[in-house]
């Protein structure tokens, strides 16, 4: 071993050579820099999550508002125009500022925990992903801050379908934030699914293979190949509308021969992906949850693996289910509806494994059980109404009308929300080191679920009986006044029920009781860390033998114990642990793209000087972005080493080039 | 705190149990019986009968295999349940990783499940994409296109007179009617964004989209009047672009449509000497925004109510009507709206000629009555936020007096 160890030139006493003061590393432990300079993977997981659950909470307070406009027939609460600009916004936001950025936290905090990695492969870009999600957020919503009849924030629908979003029809400003918003957040979700696929294939501990990862880990991976090859549809989609708009070109233009109906394709090609973007992180959650607390392995392994991914193929083959009602003609028709209802299987196969899992075990019913046993009886039915869908002349009754709005939020809320919520609880000793309280978790569960239930099943009834959805206002001699008013009962039910889950983390966050070390008698990697775990993640990089790693190492300790000192030698022969320098430079070149982005979507080219205005602020813009990524890359791949005493505490930090 | 959970859980279940059964006893049964006008449940012919069909095979496939595996879900969870701190301290159960024949199973009792779906499914995708081969000789064709935020309705095959020597295919908006029993092929076209025509008791909505050829196909059973709405989001008043459809027996569809083709009727004027009381005019309420302008009564038996508006209103004030007439051109409506025979050829809005015989304006919103038109000509873009006619005279400031506002809604309810 000794031949590789480090020569003593290169570990200690060299002469750096002098650099220029920008390229200072920061050093900051605490305080704002130390969080806007940080690489740390699990303090971007925890950011991501923090904005995650703030645009969460902002999504919630549209829909209320929404819920009370439809509580009776014809109210007068909101404007026809207040009302769009909300169910636009609630839209854009829970998919892309809540359960996006909130499934990336976990990726972030808990991806590299589990394959025995101290970090992400691009810890930089990694915080240029997360700036640049918070970038996009604030031009999504700028504009309800700006004047609404020249600007307001986005009122085109989330799939904002041309031409309505042309100038023509929509002149004001409000479509290009949703254009730059959403192209920032593309921006943002592919660096950072690049930097999870190339952590996951490379950066797995010793005898992590890939039939060994963890489902939550193979889901990462799968939604991050699907966002990686999804979300370029959306983004030349959406170039196609921002040329339309700012430089005249007649893509979905009518007036100059463009067609409207290829936005529909091509946003349906991402959009659908994007279905499963947001559902299978929650199904890999649940898949952690349901073994620990079953005190089983998860049932059928493999299989659960090969339907995650071919839910992830097939996702791209069923676009055009989203589009029964636009007159494709029936050979279309009928190949989709085939293929959608073929989606079906690998589906039902999760959630026959799922039960598989429980059969035979100890469960203990925790919150995060809760919460997962709720996810998948609501997924179920959520599912079973997505089957209804794909029988193409059923859904040309259901297409637009309150029975889809009842099927997605059954996948999306009790599906993705459940999924993410049990997941919450689930690492929430290891990530604070605190216990939630077990009274008010199941308290908020039962109140959750007994609201959403409330709010969303009769709107099966209300699709069925013909009320279409995006709708500010309906007259009382529909049949439709008692669904709408239960269903708005029911969200104010499913408000409390949040505010006591988000008031008990929060509790919990500043004075819940410590948390004992792997608190659930937990199964893989993460929770053979120290709550919360340290920023270097491991002492020594684990050797995984098995399949659930940390279940195998707590019942073969002494073989592990010897393997663990042996290794631990070496990496201090190495010269410590490698650990990536902060860096400011992703910050500033998200900054710049904000910039550039508000020039773009928010200043006139008209009157006079506007245009100048406009193209000196995006060059600015520009230029700043450039700034970021150059000093960035003059950084190059250094780090420092650091070496722990007995208890796993940094003894010193030695600057040394890597 | 530990030992009192499971009881709390099994109070809340007993107490969803009970809201969910006062629900079904106390509140209006409307709700479960999904009968309304829109209904998608309570069809009124072949292609909804089909669409419904195959809602009914998925919906019951489904609700089996729901109580199958949902028992088998509830069975598990309730039987392996640790029940003490002892219980969860025990050894681990075995640690058994699964057996690819159930998977196997499970896998083809779904596909066979699909099975069941996918043959009805098919079939009806082609018996509701076009009228029958059989029946195409009999199919009536109607072109409808959508505006921001209405329906225009033409009748290629009807030739109606403009004066005695122009004739153009007959026009009109809002109401469909068409011929009960016989097949009618509508096809799509769009002036602006996308819209779609839905009218859930006879057919599933179709889009209409800019630069694409669509048509849907539908048949009424039997004479009956029924309600549709835009079903695809079309901006502002996407929520209010709504349309009926007056399906009408052989010989009835036939006086209507004689009726239609003639020019725009013109009212006898009285003589001036004729001791006959001008119509009282009381003013008009205020209205709130979105209220609904429709009245229970219509609903009684609303093709009867739609038949009673083809007739001339009795208290008709014939006066009244020419300066209404009059106020038509001079106020600027005739820049939109048609009214063949008179004044008048826009094409921005609804064709006016027959206007009075319309059960409804506003595309379907508000019933067509006295004290209705006046609020619609005194503030469209209350009614329908951000429409042309807000833009086109309010914007303009055209002003119209409380006296013209009147006079120009007699002139309109002439119309039949």
């Amino acid at each position: 071993m000794d031949a590789l160890a480090k020569p003593a030139y290169l570990t200690h006493e060299e002469h750096a050579p002098s650099q220029p003061k920008l390229l200072v590393h920061p050093s900051a432990k605490t305080g704002l820099m130390s969080w806007l300079t940080t690489v740390d993977h699990k303090r971007i997981g925890f950011l991501y999550g923090f904005f995650a659950l703030f645009f969460f909470l902002v999504g919630g307070f549209e829909a209320l508002l929404i819920r009370t406009q439809l509580m009776v027939p014809n109210n007068d609460l909101l404007t026809a125009q207040q009302y769009n600009t909300l169910f636009t916004m609630h839209g854009t936001t829970m998919i892309f500022l809540g359960v996006m950025p909130l499934s990336a936290a976990f990726f972030n905090f808990i991806m590299p925990l589990q394959i025995g990695a101290r970090d992400v492969a691009f810890p930089r870009l990694n915080a240029f992903s997360l700036w640049t999600f918070v970038a996009g957020a604030i031009i999504l919503n700028i504009g309800w801050f700006l004047p609404s009849a020249t600007h307001g924030a986005p009122d085109g629908g989330w799939f904002g379908y041309a031409p309505l979003t042309s100038k023509q029809f929509i002149p004001k400003h409000s479509i290009d934030y949703w254009v730059m918003g959403l192209q920032l957040l593309g921006v943002a979700s592919i660096a950072a699914s690049l930097n999870f696929i190339v952590t996951i294939i490379n950066m797995r501990a010793p005898g992590m293979t890939m039939m060994r990862l963890p489902v939550f880990v193979w889901m990462t991976l799968v939604t991050s190949f699907l966002i990686v090859l999804s979300f370029p549809f959306i983004t030349i989609a959406l170039v196609e509308v921002m040329m339309d708009r700012q430089f005249g070109t007649f893509f979905f233009e009518v007036s100059g021969g463009g067609m409207p109906v290829l936005w529909q394709h091509l946003f349906w090609v991402f959009g659908h992906p994007e279905v499963y973007i947001l559902i299978l992180p929650a199904m890999g959650i649940v898949s952690e949850i349901l073994p620990t607390f079953s005190r089983k392995p998860l049932y059928g392994y493999p299989i659960v693996v090969f339907s995650g991914a071919c839910i992830g193929f097939l996702g791209f083959a069923v676009w055009s289910h989203h589009m029964f009602t636009t007159g494709m003609g029936t050979v279309a028709t009928a190949a989709f509806s085939l293929a959608t209802m073929a989606i079906a299987v690998p589906t039902g196969v999760k959630i026959f494994n799922w039960i598989g899992t429980l059969w035979n075990g100890h469960l203990q019913m925790r919150t995060p059980m809760m919460f997962a046993l709720g996810f998948v009886w609501m997924f179920m039915i959520g599912g079973f109404s997505g089957v209804m869908h794909s029988a193409a002349p059923a859904d040309a009754q259901q297409q637009d009308s309150y029975f889809v709005i009842a099927h997605f939020h059954y996948v999306l809320i009790g599906g993705s929300l459940f999924g993410l919520l049990a997941g919450i609880h689930y690492w929430f000793p290891l990530m604070f080191a605190r216990q939630v309280s077990e009274f008010w978790g199941k308290v908020s569960f039962w109140v959750i679920f007994v609201g959403f239930n409330v709010t969303f099943f009769p709107m099966h009834f209300l699709g069925l009986n013909g009320m279409p959805r995006r709708t500010f206002t309906y007259d009382p001699n529909l049949g439709w006044n008692v669904p709408n008013m239960i269903a708005t009962i029911g969200s104010y039910i499913l408000g409390v029920g949040i505010v006591i889950y988000f008031v008990t983390i929060i509790y919990t966050f500043i004075k819940g009781k410590r948390a004992a070390r792997d608190a659930w008698d937990g199964r893989t990697l993460e929770w053979s860390l120290p709550n919360p775990p340290p920023e270097y993640n491991f002492r020594v990089i684990p050797t995984v033998h098995a399949r659930d790693a940390w279940w195998y190492e707590k019942h073969h300790r002494e073989e592990i114990e010897k393997e663990r000192a042996l290794h631990a030698k070496e990496e201090e022969a190495h010269g410590g642990i490698h650990m990536p320098f902060a860096s400011i430079w992703p910050f500033v070149a998200s900054c710049g793209l904000l910039i550039g982005a508000i020039a773009v979507s928010a200043l006139d080219s008209n009157p006079a000087p506007g245009i100048h205005l406009k193209l000196g602020l995006a060059l600015t813009g520009a230029i700043i972005m450039f700034i970021g990524i150059y000093f960035w890359s003059l950084e190059g791949n250094e780090g420092y080493h650091l070496h722990l005493d007995e208890n796993g505490n940094p003894i010193e930090d030695s600057h040394a080039k890597h | 705190m530990l030992t009192f959970l499971p009881t709390l859980a099994r109070w809340s279940r007993a107490v969803a149990a009970l809201a969910g059964l006062s629900l079904l006893a106390g509140c209006d049964l409307n709700f479960w019986r999904m009968d309304g006008h829109q209904s998608t449940m309570v069809v009124e012919g072949p292609v909804a009968r089909d669409q419904l069909y195959v809602f009914y095979v998925t919906c019951w496939v489904t609700l089996v295999i729901f109580i199958i595996v949902g028992g088998v879900l509830a069975y598990a969870t309730v039987k392996f349940r640790a029940r003490s701190e002892a219980d969860e301290h025990a050894e681990p159960p075995p640690q058994g990783h699964g057996n690819p024949l159930v998977e196997l199973g499970l896998i083809g009792g779904s596909v066979l499940a699909l099975v069941f779906i996918a043959i009805p499914t098919l079939r009806a995708i082609w018996t509701t994409h076009d009228v029958p081969e059989a029946e195409k000789a009999n199919a009536y064709e109607i072109n409808a296109t959508g505006y921001q935020w209405w329906f225009r309705f033409e009748y290629p095959s009807e030739q109606a007179t403009v004066d005695a020597n122009i004739k153009m295919p007959l026009v009109t908006g809002n109401e469909l009617v068409i011929p009960a029993g016989r097949p009618v092929r509508i096809n799509l076209r769009t002036v602006d964004v996308i819209h779609s025509l839905w009218v859930p008791k006879l057919a599933g909505k179709v889009d209409m989209i800019p630069n694409r050829a669509n048509f849907l196909w539908l048949k009424a059973d039997k004479p009956g009047y029924f309600w549709g709405q835009c079903a695809e989001y079309c901006g502002d008043s996407h929520a209010v672009m709504r349309f009926r459809v007056v399906a009408l027996g052989p010989r009835e569809f036939n006086d209507w449509l004689d009726q239609q083709l003639q020019p725009a009727r013109n009212v006898a004027p009285v003589p001036a000497n004729a001791n006959r009381p001008r119509a009282q005019f009381t003013a008009l309420r205020s209205f709130k925004t979105n209220e609904a302008g429709i009245t229970a009564k219509f609903d009684v038996n609303p093709l009867e109510s739609w038949k009673e508006k083809q007739a001339p209103e009795k208290d008709e004030d014939a006066a009244l009507v020419a300066q209404g007439k009059t106020l038509f051109s001079s106020k600027a409506c005739i820049t939109c709206h048609s009214v063949r025979g008179h004044v008048g050829a826009g094409i921005a809005g609804p064709d006016l000629t027959h206007v009075g015989s319309r059960s409804t304006i506003a595309a379907g919103l508000i019933e067509n009555n006295r004290e209705q038109l006046r609020r619609w000509i005194r503030n469209p873009g209350s009614v329908k936020p951000g429409n042309k006619m807000a833009k086109g005279y309010v914007d303009n400031k055209i002003v119209i007096s409380t006296e013209e506002e009147v006079a120009l809604a007699a002139y309109l309810e002439s119309l039949k």
